[in-house]
């Protein structure tokens, strides 16, 4: 890519209250690729489960994505997503299962990665994804909580979810089973748009009102957006680590050759 | 775990644990907390355990169900919440999740939908109506500040800054944010090539806590910082 077509900045935090840092990240905005990941486990094996599936889902999308972008032909982000979510569910399983201490470990995990004016997202568990296009964030991703399940199907009223005791349940997760489906979903991407991922961290302590003002009125300089983010969560009580990753369409990235995988997706477009 | 303590006029009757799929409360002797007032339905109330939560569900009794003074019809049980039924009181403990905000770490739990997470496998269209709220924000509290217009065509205008950050001067050239904190409120630059003031001093790249009476400079604005 000659010249930047996305800015991004990362920022992890163990927060107010936890001794160790179980959350991971890793951007590249070479590549248009965002990782984050949320994990759990006893004995820091939270922190290993995190790292483990961050590093391989960025590296491999990294390397496919050069790949792609010297060869012509047909490029589907969205199948890279989905095939380095199974590979690093298949080594944290396997990890989980050889050793004693890491029994039982596993993470969420967000994914974006954007090629040819397009998003491919992927998650799993109770971190989030969202886009601010205009004045508006609208979260793209929806969690595999228990909490969220409760509200959708109407067990408590989401005004009273706030009371609830259930936030830190989550219904799927990385590195649990031999196998794992990721949500996946695909986007098309307008310079100006900012996506967030974040851990729940952030958006347990912080209200969507107010990362969408702190996104809207900081987004000319997004270190700041993100520290302010993470302050935020941490002055109102901090209790988990929160971690954010945002990133800022600067202009249009249409990929070389003719029919890219997004001119097909979204051909109506063009 | 988690338990309720039946009582009246300050002496302990009964202590149920809840450890069942299902609690009733009334005064049906078939319940299991069995409450003998002539105030209180046969079956009054009922309590289910979902995750972390016990939810307090009343079931069309005659008087209503109270907790801590409010009738409710459900309620997301709260550590040292006491359930009102005629003249005897009801009070819900649960040790584990009396902190403010629930410490337990992560975990993985079996979700409402069944095996397949209610969306599906493979391609998911994530928009979603439901909205799930932060937590309640503990008892932070924030200090109450405004700023007021000095000079220019909005002069003696006052804000009120009730929101987490406020935006002064000019985007693209130059802006600056003002972020409430629980411990005072800060300015910081945001963005343009010179650096807001604050009473004739550049801030510069730092950022700098605010003393109500403060003078603020920013673009062309001249405002003044009002702390409670």
């Amino acid at each position: 890519m000659a010249q930047k077509f996305i800015e991004m900045v990362g920022m992890t935090d163990v927060g107010s209250v936890r001794q160790f840092n179980e959350d991971s990240i890793a951007i590249d905005p070479e590549s248009g690729t965002m990782v984050l990941a949320d994990g759990m486990g006893g004995h820091r094996a939270g922190e290993v489960a995190s790292r483990m599936a961050t590093d391989i889902i960025f590296n491999e999308i990294k390397s496919r994505m050069v790949e792609f972008g010297n060869a012509a032909g047909q490029h589907s982000p969205s199948l890279s997503v989905d095939q380095s979510i199974k590979r690093a569910n298949t080594a944290v399983h396997q990890a989980a299962q050889a050793n004693a201490a890491y029994e039982g470990m596993g993470t969420t995990i967000a994914v974006a990665v954007f090629y040819d004016n397009a998003v491919a997202l992927g998650h799993i568990g109770d971190s989030r994804i969202y886009r601010l296009r205009g004045r508006t964030l609208q979260l793209l991703t929806r969690d595999d909580s228990l909490l969220r399940d409760q509200v959708e199907l109407g067990i408590i009223a989401a005004a009273d979810a706030s009371d609830s005791h259930n936030r830190s349940l989550v219904t799927r997760a990385l590195g649990i089973g031999d196998d794992v489906s990721p949500h996946l979903h695909e986007e098309p991407v307008l310079p100006n748009d900012i996506f967030l991922l974040c851990s729940d961290g952030l958006n347990d302590l912080v209200d969507d009102d107010d990362i969408e003002l702190i996104v809207q009125s900081l987004k000319s300089n997004l270190p700041l957006a993100a520290h302010h983010l993470v302050q935020a969560a941490k002055d109102n009580g901090g209790y988990d680590n929160v971690s954010v990753i945002i990133g800022r369409v600067l202009k249009p990235f249409p990929a070389r050759g003719q029919k890219g995988w997004a001119a097909r997706v979204f051909g109506w477009l063009k | 775990m988690a338990k309720l303590v039946l009582s009246k006029g300050g002496s302990v009757l009964h202590q149920c644990f809840l450890d069942k799929d299902r609690i009733g409360v009334g005064r049906d002797a078939h319940n299991h907390v069995v409450v003998d007032d002539a105030a209180v339905s046969g079956e009054h109330a009922e309590i289910i355990p979902i995750g972390n939560d016990h939810i307090l569900q009343d079931l069309g009794s005659a008087n209503g169900t109270f907790v801590n003074g409010d009738r409710v019809d459900r309620h997301i049980l709260q550590h040292g919440d006491v359930i009102e039924l005629g003249s005897f009181y009801l009070r819900y403990l649960n040790p584990r999740v009396s902190g403010a905000i629930d410490l337990e770490r992560t975990m993985l739990i079996d979700g409402l939908y069944g095996a397949d997470g209610g969306a599906g496998n493979g391609v998911d269209h994530a928009a979603t109506e439901t909205r799930v709220p932060s937590a309640r924000p503990g008892r932070v509290r924030f200090p109450k500040a405004r700023i007021k217009v000095l000079a220019g065509k909005r002069a003696g205008t006052v804000v009120e800054l009730d929101r987490v950050v406020a935006t002064l001067g000019r985007r693209g050239d130059r802006l600056a944010v003002l972020t409430r904190r629980p411990h005072g409120y800060f300015i910081t630059h945001v963005e343009g090539r010179r650096y807001p003031r604050v009473n004739g001093q550049s801030v510069g790249k730092e950022t700098r806590i605010l003393q109500s009476g403060d003078i603020i400079e920013v673009a062309d604005e001249k405002l003044q910082f009002l702390m409670d």
